[in-house]
């Protein structure tokens, strides 16, 4: 084992190899963006790859929307769907096929990554497409598309992806134990949540199986959740004149504050597993949970079959401004760099999927929101079937988004971790002011 | 003369594919990493930047500078001891001058050195280090010393020892995916989970286990009444969080360990406990001067296949890190992943590799020197 | 005499004791796992300790769902033709370093072993270039086939390591033995050797098929179709962003666990042998 000396001489050795011989291309040709004249292409049978991370039944629908538009579409395109895994393997497969140069034409992003292809130059900007006369969008459509949705996916000046839905952060809670508390209906202030929350504490619902254990709320760790409640308290994450992050602020305060004092009485607890909020939900051990929308079928289905079963809704969560204010957010579909044709075939296609009919079907079996106004005519039947997607449907109009600042996805671990020490008794101001202060920092110089 | 050269031609033909295979996929990305390291690289190259990745990381130069300067000091001074105290021979001179020269090398190593770089350097970087290094240290002595006590039971065991092996063995084989992902659950705050079912057996309030970013000095102290303990006490000792990935980890490793040492037992000749029976040795003094020599070799290779071995982990402490935990969990193969997931960081993580790279190497070569010697090879 | 019998019982009483407790700790999670895949949805969400029916149907769902039937099948292809790839050039190759004498054996074994200590995120990248480049370079078809998804493997590290340890424990008589009979290195190692090695081999071998069917984030940056896939990413697919189903997840993971014990109990003897061969030399 004394060989081991040699290890670091080796390593020496191959830093040189490697700086002599360089690395990779520069830039490769096929990124040069000729000017070309959008209305004389011709996307006429190009191919589309389509990478996805959706899984059983919304993958089974979103297939069946893919074959169903590559026999119809007039130019002969044909998309081939692909599952690549989830967020963070698209992620993976991404970042290497823009260093060797074999982008997919479509795949789903979050915006913060599609940031990062963009900036590498691994994605088009989609505004050209979608200002063409040939093949874009009229005034008429682009006004049915929730503005909100698409502001979410521009950086700078360009539209770096595309939404193909989007989910709601709702606020689930148990209609019969309220009642049975003699309430009349969910809170619509952090004052009535809190009093909710006690009264849950102190009076477990009837068909609880575990009546020793009964909770208010559940608070799922993630950045997200925190950004609901400060937003219904008004209140913003990010100040987008000033161009900093507002952690530090009086809502955040009485934000955590209340989540601090409901939590030490008994009444609040940190969610321990996977989705372990939404299963003591479906058994009646706590009255409310604070989640994406996108759960409704998987809630639906804890309660109404396999838990204790109890009439349930959700609704927006408490606020104390002059109306709601809901968290909006979703992933996107991004463009890849391919070639000219490519590329518009592979809006061609995202330009269908958005369209009212194909939205009805998509939003119909994955549960997530539609980007168009008037996909609503169409979801008759979904509503008829879950009233508690009808409900949350009517929240669209209050939804507001998180910060689309660089780095965001650096700040929402530091708002975990920062919240995580609140709650275990940290110093509150001294950990918002350093939140605050790093957060910003990452405005700054982003590369850290 | 040709007998020579045949020797090393089939040598080289022996090695070839191996050799192609792990130049290729184990040694060209190395230095792939190094080349990315000096470079600004999120997803595409960016502009030549050096060495300053590694500064970045490690803090204030001149205090590297330092700590190496202490490093080589420390190190002089412990080698030449004897000749220190030789030349100033006879007086307690010697004693002391050895004593100060010890104690000014660890001071420059610690006052000079390692507080300025930790101060200086990245956060996340130095927190990774000591989430490692708690994460070894609580994981291979305790896992030896079971080993080695299981595996003197299965040494004395008269049957059934194909079948204790065979149980033992099992979670070594289970893919990670599936025991991690069971582990979570073992191990989740929630009053009905197994491990709190077990606390409340004893008596016990529920526990928040791989929520818990506490250090479990302080959860004791708690518990004994004093809630005020200073706080170094937190940064000085391991999570609650880790102590339970730690015990994951021996749950797994345990049965590979107590394998080896099984053969390692049963190889010592019957001969020497005959011989120290014959002296009179109680059972302690056996163990302690026959069976521990003896198998020395066997617990040294154990150690070093683990000190890589933990440095290296990353799959379940991925699945078991819970954002209750914050930065407590966080091993140095952990910050690297969201370096180059989260913050999109290629360059910099490929830097924060290498340190790692550079510890693990250091380590494996003190280990070497330091245990290494102290092995007996009969 | 009394006392002997005495204290033989005590004995015999701490050994099993010890052991038996041990088992119990190392058999726990294995039992969880496999309760948890027998209950019902509503079982789990209330979180029951035994289930009231056994649920044998979760087992067929999960493998409906996850569409295990041919994941399965793709994991047991890669997976031996990892396992054979690795042997051979293992086996040859630590050969090479255990028994003959060369210039530069120690630096190249040293590379060999460098190669363990840097985390595989960091070389995941590399190694796709690499592959990519070769797919675009040579004749063979690498990504989307079986290539891509075992060659990267087959010089390993550890192995070479393993077999390395076992080798040089072999007593030097036999190759003195040998020479004077005229033999080569190569018919030494096919005819001497080979035999001899059959513990440390299957050992080598069912760690390669552990790594094989474990790996997940490797086969799917270098697939972009089903038809290579192996078993996890089927597992993965329980992973859902919305809802927890710990009854199917956990069938999955008795499903894809199932053949790694299998293969483990058929050789256990011999991979106990290998690996405790492993660890007697320094």
């Amino acid at each position: 084992m004394t060989t081991m000396k040699i290890v670091p001489c080796v390593s020496l050795m191959l830093i040189l190899v490697q700086l002599g011989c360089g690395g990779p291309g520069e830039r490769d040709s096929w990124l040069t963006d000729d000017p070309v004249e959008l209305e004389t292409i011709d996307p006429q049978g190009q191919e589309v790859t389509f990478w996805y991370q959706h899984s059983r039944e919304r993958e089974t629908e979103l297939l069946a929307l893919i074959g169903e538009f590559n026999r119809t579409n007039p130019h002969g395109i044909r998309v081939r769907g692909e599952y690549a895994g989830g967020y963070n393997d698209i992620y993976n497969k991404m970042v290497v096929a823009i260093q060797s140069g074999t982008v997919p034409d479509l795949l789903v992003a979050y915006q913060n990554q599609a940031r990062a292809y963009y900036q590498a130059e691994g994605i088009v900007d989609l505004s050209p497409y979608m200002e063409s006369e040939r093949w874009g969008l009229t005034q008429e459509e682009l006004d049915d598309f929730y503005p909100a949705f698409l502001q979410q996916d521009r950086y700078g000046d360009a539209q770096i992806c595309f939404p193909p839905n989007r989910s709601l952060e709702v606020l689930y809670y148990n209609k019969d134990w309220l009642a049975e508390m003699g309430f009349e209906g969910p809170p619509s202030t952090w004052q009535e949540f809190a009093t909710m929350c006690r009264a849950a504490r102190d009076n477990p619902f009837s068909k609880s199986p575990r009546p020793s254990r009964s909770l208010g709320f559940m608070l799922d760790i993630d950045a997200s959740r925190i950004a609901s409640m400060v937003f219904g308290r008004a209140g913003d994450l990010y100040c987008p004149e000033e161009q900093r992050y507002t952690l530090d602020t009086e809502e955040m305060r009485t934000t955590l504050r209340l989540m601090l004092e409901l939590m030490r009485e008994g009444a609040v607890e940190i969610v321990g597993d996977d989705h372990g909020d939404q299963a003591e939900f479906s058994v009646g051990q706590v009255l409310f949970t604070l989640r994406s929308s996108s759960g409704l079928p998987f809630y639906r289905s804890a309660v109404e079959q396999d838990g204790v079963g109890f009439r349930w809704n959700v609704t927006n969560p408490p606020y104390s401004g002059d109306q709601p204010v809901v968290n909006v957010y979703g992933a996107s579909l991004a463009v890849g760099r391919t070639n000219p044709s490519r590329q518009l075939a592979a809006w061609i296609f995202l330009k269908w999927f958005t369209q009212p009919e194909q939205q009805a079907r998509w939003v119909t079996a994955s549960n997530y929101f539609p980007v168009r106004k008037s996909t609503a005519v169409k979801l008759d039947e979904l509503f008829e079937r879950s009233p508690q997607y009808r409900s949350a449907y009517q929240l669209l109009q209050y939804g507001k988004s998180e910060p689309a600042a660089a780095g965001y996805q650096q700040v929402r671990r530091l708002i975990q971790n920062s919240v995580v020490a609140i709650l275990d008794g940290e110093n509150m101001d001294r950990v918002l002011r350093q939140l605050e202060e790093r957060a910003n920092r990452t405005l700054l110089d982003e590369l850290y | 003369m040709t007998n020579r050269i045949t020797e090393t031609l089939t040598a080289w033909i022996f090695l070839a594919p191996a050799l192609l295979v792990l130049t290729t996929f184990g040694l060209f990305p190395i230095g792939y990493a190094v080349f990315v390291s000096m470079h600004q690289w999120r997803i595409r190259k960016g502009i030549f930047i050096g060495l300053e990745h590694y500064q970045r990381a490690l803090g204030d130069p001149q205090a590297l500078v330092w700590l190496a300067f202490g490093c080589l000091f420390l190190w002089l001074t412990v080698r030449y001891r004897a000749r220190i105290r030789q030349v100033l021979s006879g007086s307690p001179i010697g004693l002391v001058v050895y004593l100060l020269l010890l104690t000014g090398s660890l001071w420059i190593v610690f006052a000079k050195g390692l507080t300025v770089m930790v101060e200086t350097g990245d956060h996340r970087l130095y927190n990774g280090l000591r989430v490692t290094a708690f994460y070894a240290i609580g994981t291979i002595p305790v896992q030896l010393t079971v080993a080695m006590l299981l595996a003197y039971l299965l040494f004395m065991s008269l049957w059934g020892k194909g079948a204790f092996r065979l149980l033992l063995f099992l979670p070594y084989v289970t893919p990670v995916i599936a025991s991690a992902v069971v582990f979570r659950a073992i191990f989740s705050p929630h009053p009905a989970s197994m491990a709190n079912r077990i606390r409340a057996l004893l008596g016990l309030a529920p526990s928040r286990w791989l929520y818990e970013s506490t250090s479990v000095v302080g959860l004791l102290l708690e518990s004994l009444g004093w809630s005020q303990y200073p706080s170094w006490i937190d940064a000085a000792f391991p999570s609650l969080a880790l102590v339970s990935i730690i015990m994951y980890n021996i749950w797994v490793y345990i049965g590979y360990a107590t394998v080896i040492l099984l053969a390692g037992l049963s190889a010592i000749p019957k001969q020497y406990y005959e011989a120290a029976e014959i002296d009179g040795a109680n059972s302690w003094q056996v163990f302690r001067n026959v069976t521990l020599p003896l198998v020395s070799p066997t617990l040294f290779f154990l150690s070093m296949v683990a000190v890589i071995g933990t440095f290296k982990a990353f799959n379940h402490i991925y699945i078991m890190r819970t954002p209750g935990a914050r930065e407590s969990v966080d091993v140095i193969s952990i910050a690297i992943f969201d370096l180059i997931f989260e913050y999109h960081n290629a360059g910099y993580a490929s830097a924060i590799a290498f340190i790692l790279f550079a510890v693990i190497t250091f380590l494996t070569l003190m280990q070497n020197r330091l245990l290494g010697r102290r092995v007996f090879y009969g | 005499m009394a006392k002997g019998v005495r204290q033989h019982r005590i004995r015999t009483f701490v050994v099993y004791g010890g052991l038996i407790s041990w088992v119990l700790v190392s058999c726990f999670p294995f039992v969880w796992m496999i309760l948890a895949s027998l209950m019902t949805r509503g079982e789990t969400l209330r979180r029951v300790l035994l289930p009231a029916n056994i649920q044998w149907g979760n087992y067929v769902r999960a493998w409906q769902d996850a569409g295990f039937g041919l994941y399965f099948q793709n994991s047991m292809i890669i997976a031996l033709l990892q396992v054979t790839g690795t042997l051979v050039f293992s086996l040859l190759a630590a050969y090479s370093l255990a028994r003959i004498e060369f210039r530069g054996r120690g630096v190249i074994f040293a590379c060999i072993l460098a190669t363990l200590m840097i985390p595989d995120s960091v070389t995941m990248v590399p190694n796709f270039l690499t592959i990519s480049w070769l797919h675009r370079n040579t004749p063979m078809t690498w990504l989307n086939n079986w290539p891509a998804l075992t060659i990267p493997f087959m010089g390993n590290a550890f192995s070479i390591f393993l077999l390395r340890q076992f080798l040089r424990g072999l007593p030097g008589e036999l190759w003195e033995a040998a020479r004077i009979d005229g033999a080569t290195h190569f018919r030494f190692l096919f005819q001497i050797v080979l035999p001899l090695c059959r513990a440390p081999l299957l050992t080598v071998g069912m760690f390669t098929f552990i790594g094989a069917w474990n790996a997940l984030a490797w086969p799917l940056l270098v697939t972009n179709r089903p038809d290579w896939r192996p078993i996890s990413v089927g597992l993965q697919k329980f992973v859902t962003e919305a809802g927890a189903e710990i009854h199917l997840q956990m069938a999955g993971a008795v499903i894809a666990t199932a053949p790694v014990l299998l293969a483990y109990f058929l050789i256990q003897r011999e991979f106990t042998e290998g690996i405790s061969m492993s660890g007697l030399k320094g």
